[in-house]
């Protein structure tokens, strides 16, 4: 084990450059793609929004009772047979409003807490016919119904869907780098190889090195990742304060996701170039 | 073998070296008794020596290289403990009949067995196993380019299992032994054809193998080294390794009467004492 990593070292040493391009090719599609996984938590609920594109918000009047709320919730539902009402009930309201709204958690607790209207999701097949509503003295506002959600949350999942792909294609294309990498150092070494064979080297003997020379550019990778989807996340968590909204946040599993596939890629690729290519060095 | 020892030439051999007792040898000091077929024994592997087995055992073996048949049906067998000298005009096919042995070529027809293992049908890892017994010289050396001589010899005991430091120990006694620790730290390109064959030496010799082929190991010595070369072989062969010397040096083996093979034709011309 030992004499694996200092013969992977080594050939590290002689490759410095083609390392640490490797390390770069690994290290940006991983931070991108960690990046796009904190952007994907975070906009979760615009991407909740657009999946019920047809909802539109009502609210009602404070003042109304749990029997009145139901009884008008009732009569709508006899008038428009298409539309399926429900009504949101407080916590779940404050919750979303404490989410995106850090600065209103004064207002929604202690004893000073204001009193929230109720707030019904209709959800409706032509979800321009609920403003119709506003014409009935319980209704005291009807959301938009163009929906602007609905835009916020296509946008929301364009770019974490964009942002994805782009990662995978990096690091699909750092796969191939890292194999096509191996590949040639092995060729390279095809005669150390054959010597190595003749002077009895098992397996393990002589491909542990070309892993170790996989390995360590890939740890340094998943390090760098992580460094970098932190400033990326707090680049956006910065912009995102300045705007009033919930900073995303930085979740804490993720460098060891980041490392984890920075390990993993990079020892596969050159285990499979290397199990691909095992009869290189053969001395018959 | 022990008849040829105790010959006056033998004798003269060994006083040909500068060093008298080899310190590089850790297998324990059996001494090979007379044997033929009627007493044979076998010593516990661990004392290093397996006395009255086939060491080399070669079945009507033959080599073809593009339809040119370079060994024709060759039937041999060496026991452990021999000291043989393989020769024959260059060409004759001694380098091939070596690499038959280390697996580095396959038999066309024929098997060959090495310490009781069927080489040519061994698994890649069996090989390697086998491999670590078989101390092989080679004709052309095949150094490291990238490694010093140190780390040439020390690479080889990494793999063998043992650690960095015992390695270097054992390493820089061989090669203080065959006269190089002085040159340790260069690159074999800079090495003249001599140091980069004692290298090759040092390395076949430093992890103890049981079985030693050495294929013109004297090549490129002069005269004083080469005697020194064969009287520590023959240090090592009186400790119980099997030793096969491939060689046209005629002085060879004058020098050191053993065993004697000759190649011609494709054929064993001759086996026996030398000269005949
Ligand atoms: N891989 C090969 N392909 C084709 N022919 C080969 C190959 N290896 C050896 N030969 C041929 O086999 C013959 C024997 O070669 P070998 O190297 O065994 O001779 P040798 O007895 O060791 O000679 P020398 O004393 O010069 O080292 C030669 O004619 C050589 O051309
Ligand atoms: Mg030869």
């Amino acid at each position: 084990m030992a004499h694996a990593l200092e013969e992977g070292l080594a050939l590290l040493r002689r490759r410095g450059t083609v390392s640490a391009v490797l390390a770069l090719s690994l290290a940006v599609p991983l931070s991108l793609a960690g990046f796009t996984t904190s952007l994907g938590l975070w906009s979760r609920p615009f991407v909740a929004l657009e999946n019920k594109a047809s909802v539109v918000r009502v609210l009602l009047h404070p003042r109304m009772d749990a029997g009145q709320r139901r009884n008008w919730i009732n009569e709508q539902a006899r008038l428009h047979q298409d539309w399926t009402l429900s009504e949101v009930d407080r916590e779940a309201l404050e919750e979303r409003l404490k989410v995106w709204f850090p600065y209103l958690e004064d207002l929604l607790e202690g004893e000073n807490a204001i009193e929230l209207p109720t707030l019904v999701e209709v959800k409706a097949g032509v979800p321009e016919e609920v403003s119709v509503l506003t014409e009935g003295p319980a209704v005291i506002a009807v959301g938009p119904t163009s929906s602007i959600d609905r835009v916020l949350g296509l946008v929301a999942r364009t770019a974490t869907w964009l942002l994805g792909c782009i990662s995978a294609i990096l690091l699909a294309s750092a796969f191939s780098l890292v194999a096509t990498w191996i590949h040639l150092e092995v060729y390279r070494h095809a005669d150390e190889i054959t010597i190595m064979r003749l002077v009895g080297a098992t397996e393990s003997a002589i491909r542990s090195p070309f892993v170790v020379a996989a390995l360590i550019p890939g740890i340094c990778a998943g390090f760098a990742a992580s460094v970098g989807t932190w400033y990326l996340v707090r680049m956006v968590a910065v912009a995102a304060e300045a705007v009033g909204l919930s900073p995303p946040a930085f979740p804490v599993w993720l460098p060891a996701v980041e490392i984890g596939i920075g390990v993993i890629l990079p020892v596969v690729a050159a285990l499979l170039t290397m199990a691909r290519h095992a009869r290189v060095g053969d001395a018959e | 073998m022990k008849r040829y020892r105790d010959s006056p030439r033998a004798s003269r051999a060994r006083r040909l070296s500068r060093k008298p007792e080899l310190d590089l040898v850790a297998i324990p000091d059996v001494r090979v008794p007379q044997l033929g077929p009627q007493n044979r024994l076998r010593v516990p592997e661990k004392s290093g020596t397996l006395i009255g087995i086939d060491m080399i055992r070669l079945k009507s073996l033959t080599k073809t290289f593009d339809g040119r048949r370079i060994l024709r049906e060759i039937d041999l067998q060496v026991d452990a403990g021999e000291f043989i000298f393989l020769t024959g005009v260059s060409g004759a096919g001694k380098s091939t009949l070596l690499k038959l042995l280390y697996a580095a070529e396959r038999p066309s027809e024929g098997g060959v067995w090495v310490a009781g293992q069927r080489v040519d049908q061994l698994s890649r890892h069996k090989l390697a196993l086998l491999r670590r017994k078989i101390g092989v010289i080679f004709q052309d050396f095949k150094l490291l380019r990238h490694k010093t001589v140190l780390e040439n010899v020390t690479f080889v005991l990494r793999f063998h299992g043992l650690g960095a430091r015992e390695a270097h120990r054992r390493a820089y006694q061989v090669l203080k032994r065959l006269g190089l620790h002085h040159r340790q730290s260069a690159l074999p390109e800079v090495l003249s054809g001599g140091e980069q064959q004692r290298v090759a030496i040092a390395r076949a010799l430093a992890y103890q193998p049981r079985l030693i082929l050495a294929d013109e190991p004297t090549g490129n010595l002069d005269a004083d080294l080469a005697g020194e070369l064969l009287s520590l072989l023959c240090d090592i062969n009186y400790q119980g390794a099997t030793i096969m010397v491939a060689t046209h040096d005629h002085a060879l083996l004058e020098a050191m009467p053993a065993r004697t093979l000759v190649l011609h034709q494709g054929r064993i011309e001759y086996d026996g004492s030398w000269p005949p």
